[in-house]
């Protein structure tokens, strides 16, 4: 009986040696997973370090698991436990009398009681504390306070990766977007084609893998949206050419209407994501002001109205003829009209900022409509008298209350400085290698515009 | 013997009484030296020889002879000289005259006692110093054909002048580890120098009795024999003899494996004479330094930079802590 009753005495020490070790384990380790942690934090004030709080997190969660471990691990024994107790002045009788337990004789009996009697008289000489050493305990906390503290306290650079991960993740999901639309674009390829298509269509890819890597090198919301309006060029480029490779080849019915079909199917998606690319920019980066002009252009416009729809402004929809031909429509903006009839008429609100509209003449029938709005204020805005004239133009421009109606056969003109041929020039040439530097063109035009402008020189 | 004198012979806690009652009364008439008496105390529990290295004039004969008394024990001292022949140490052969006729009778020596006090062993010369092997390891004599079985209990105290090297024969290694124990004997304090003096010259001095007999220790080293060792100390002690074969500069040669034997031994016999019936750490790293002090072959490093054995014996000490 007092046998089980000493072996109990060293048991109940021995649970509280794993316990004392456990908590010295963890304030140790929490010591170190905040001293890591607050490396991360410091990182995080020098460097975009998005995921500092994470890391944090985890050096702590890894600290307190390697203390769990080790004290698992190192869990202290029946005799280290005695060996322990002995260290309090027993001078090892304990652990003798534990050892010999269950030997026989006089001599061990009498040792454990000896032993049994001193652990008796002097258990409390047995002062096993808890916890660790205050000075480690306050380290540790403060260390861990420093970290917290850390990970609270504010930063651009904070600002900076939160921005950057932003941008990263958006990266990535256009990314595998490019990729979803460069493997319909592959399986499109398969298809029985002549050069000219598969190279239309190859240029297409070429086009987007060099999207994908702007995505992949993009570290800013600029470069990100610069990306976003290369993109979105790109899909409403892609758009059109597809649908017209899709007509080309319906026309021409030298494949399954299924291709044809799947053609139209990838060029309608492609306009929807361009559409969504230009709802992404909004969000992404609010700049939607200054590109105002340009955002707004309307469907239809493009469609309706020429190639150059697509830059003018407010949300038109139309139904423009496929080969509506206009050179210029569209750049107007506002609520519009376009109704491409066999002339190919645009016309544009009184409210717009259309530099020149409605002359494209359209091969075939086909009416386009805009409608959109735009709070820029203009100080002049001039249609051929042709358009002025026919009575598809709304609005009344005569006696306007806000503004003054001229009329000249070959446009007006005002009294101002003169700029040279070279100084426009000059200023053209500055503004476009700043928007081929800002990404402001679609990838493979910016050796087109040095050219260009090249060849002035 | 009685029934309770045997029973009492058994008991453990009877007979720690009796040994401490012993180192008491060793106390009376040696002043000082306290850890001497100790040593040598443990040497006569476990039935060690000893090796007492000292100044002359350090009561090393005054300490065999009280112990002999304490222990009611028969002494015998022999000043080696060298001169001194192994025949004067273990006796010889004599012709004797008796009523049919001229025969050999073996003449024991001065070994055939229970306490042997060797005085100056290193004077003697190296064959008279073997003449001592057989008897301190084997407790035999054999002269001629015939083998002498020494009284029970036997001990050899030996003496060594540390300082005197002119005419003396240091003892070889082989025989140095058959010493239990190397006990220096240090000059006393002031103190105990002004007791020594009031002890001897004086009329203080107390005669001392015996308190316990050559059945008792033999009874007493059965049962220190049979102290358990819990395997934290004897890996501490084993460890302690195996770090002296460690590379160290100051080591030339570590401690035999017989300084195993007799570091448990010897600690056993600490535990048992402060009443206990087990092992410590503690009484492992007291019993170290008479052990292994003389098992040790300090290097050339050591002897050049003036460190000692025992300084050798703390560093190892020191390196090797108790695992708790």
């Amino acid at each position: 009986m007092e046998q089980k009753e000493f072996v109990n005495i060293i048991r109940a020490y021995r649970h509280r040696l794993n316990l004392a070790g456990f908590l010295k384990k963890l304030v140790f380790s929490l010591g170190v997973g905040a001293g890591a942690g607050i490396l991360f934090q410091a990182a995080a004030f020098f460097t975009p370090f998005y995921g500092a709080n994470v890391y944090t997190a985890v050096s702590m969660l890894l600290a307190i698991a390697a203390a769990a471990a080790a004290a698992l691990v190192r869990r202290v024994t029946m005799e280290q436990a005695a060996l322990t107790m002995d260290s309090f002045g027993f001078q090892e009788r304990i652990i003798t009398a534990y050892e010999h337990r269950e030997d026989d004789g006089a001599l061990f009996a009498l040792q454990r009681k000896d032993a049994m009697d001193r652990l008796k008289e002097h258990r409390n000489r047995i002062r096993i504390p808890l916890w660790p050493d205050r000075k480690k305990t306050i380290l540790s906390a403060l260390l861990l306070a420093a970290a917290v503290g850390l990970a609270i306290v504010p930063s651009p650079m904070k600002e900076r990766a939160k921005e950057l991960h932003q941008v990263q993740k958006e990266a990535v999901a256009k990314e595998e977007e490019i990729e979803e639309v460069l493997e319909e674009l592959e399986e499109l390829e398969q298809q029985t084609l002549t050069p000219e298509q598969l190279a239309s269509l190859q240029e297409m890819t070429e086009g987007l893998q060099s999207s994908l890597a702007e995505y992949g090198q993009a570290v800013s919301a600029d470069e990100l949206q610069a990306a976003n309006d290369k993109l979105r060029y790109k899909y409403d480029a892609m758009s059109g050419q597809i649908a017209d490779l899709a007509q080309s080849l319906q026309n021409g019915a030298s494949v399954s209407p299924i291709t044809a079909e799947s053609m139209q199917a990838m060029a309608d998606k492609l306009q929807e994501m361009s559409g969504k690319s230009a709802d992404g920019d909004k969000v992404a980066s609010g700049q939607e002001g200054s590109q105002g002009d340009g955002q707004e252009s309307g469907q239809g416009g493009s469609q309706g109205d020429g190639q150059e729809g697509s830059q003018g402004s407010g949300q038109g929809d139309g139904q423009g003829g496929s080969q509506g031909d206009g050179q210029e429509g569209g750049q107007g903006s506002g609520q519009g009209d376009g109704q491409g009839g066999s002339q190919g008429d645009g016309q544009s609100g009184s409210q717009g900022d259309g530099q020149g509209g409605g002359q494209g003449d359209g091969q075939s029938g086909g009416a386009g409509r805009g409608t959109g709005t735009a709070n820029n204020s203009h100080d002049y805005v001039s249609i051929p008298n042709a358009v002025a004239d026919s009575g598809n133009l709304t609005g009344n421009a005569v006696n306007h209350d806000n503004s003054d109606y001229f009329r000249a056969p070959n446009g007006l003109s005002w009294e101002g400085t003169h700029i040279s041929y070279e100084a426009v020039i000059g200023s053209y040439e500055q503004n476009a290698y700043e928007g081929i530097a800002t990404g402001r063109y679609p990838s493979g035009m910016e050796s087109v515009i040095k050219d260009y402008f090249a060849s002035f020189n | 013997m009685s029934e309770s004198d045997r029973s009492r012979l058994q008991d453990p806690s009877y007979l720690a009484q009796r040994a401490a009652d012993c180192e008491r009364e060793i106390r009376k008439g040696i002043v000082g030296q306290e850890e001497v008496i100790r040593q040598v105390m443990q040497a006569m529990l476990t039935g060690g020889n000893v090796l007492l290295e000292g100044m002359p004039g350090l009561g090393k004969t005054r300490l065999v002879s009280t112990i002999s008394k304490v222990f009611d024990l028969s002494f015998k001292r022999i000043q080696f000289t060298p001169d001194l022949m192994p025949s004067d140490v273990t006796g010889t052969n004599i012709i004797v005259k008796n009523e049919q006729g001229n025969s050999f009778s073996f003449e024991r020596g001065p070994i055939f006692a229970h306490l042997i006090l060797a005085d100056e062993i290193n004077r003697a010369t190296p064959k008279t110093q073997s003449a001592l092997l057989e008897a301190m390891q084997e407790h035999t004599v054999t002269v001629g054909n015939e083998s002498h079985t020494l009284a029970e209990p036997f001990l050899v105290l030996a003496t060594q002048n540390p300082i005197e090297n002119e005419g003396t024969y240091p003892l070889p290694e082989a025989q140095l580890d058959r010493f239990m124990f190397k006990i220096l004997v240090r000059f006393p304090s002031k103190e105990e120098l002004k007791g020594i003096v009031a002890l001897t010259e004086g009329s203080q001095a107390q005669p001392v009795e015996k308190q316990m007999d050559g059945e008792e220790l033999l009874a007493a080293r059965a049962v220190v024999n049979q102290i358990p060792v819990a395997d934290a100390v004897m890996d501490y002690l084993l460890e302690i003899v195996m770090e002296t074969h460690a590379p160290n500069p100051h080591i030339r040669e570590g401690a035999s494996p017989r300084a195993a034997q007799a570091l448990i031994r010897a600690a056993r016999a600490q535990a048992f004479l402060e009443g206990r019936l087990n092992v410590s750490f503690q009484d492992v790293e007291e019993a170290a330094y008479p052990v292994l002090r003389h098992r040790i072959l300090p290097s050339f490093d050591a002897i050049s930079q003036g460190v000692s054995e025992d300084d050798i014996i703390r560093e190892i000490l020191a390196v090797r802590k108790p695992q708790v």
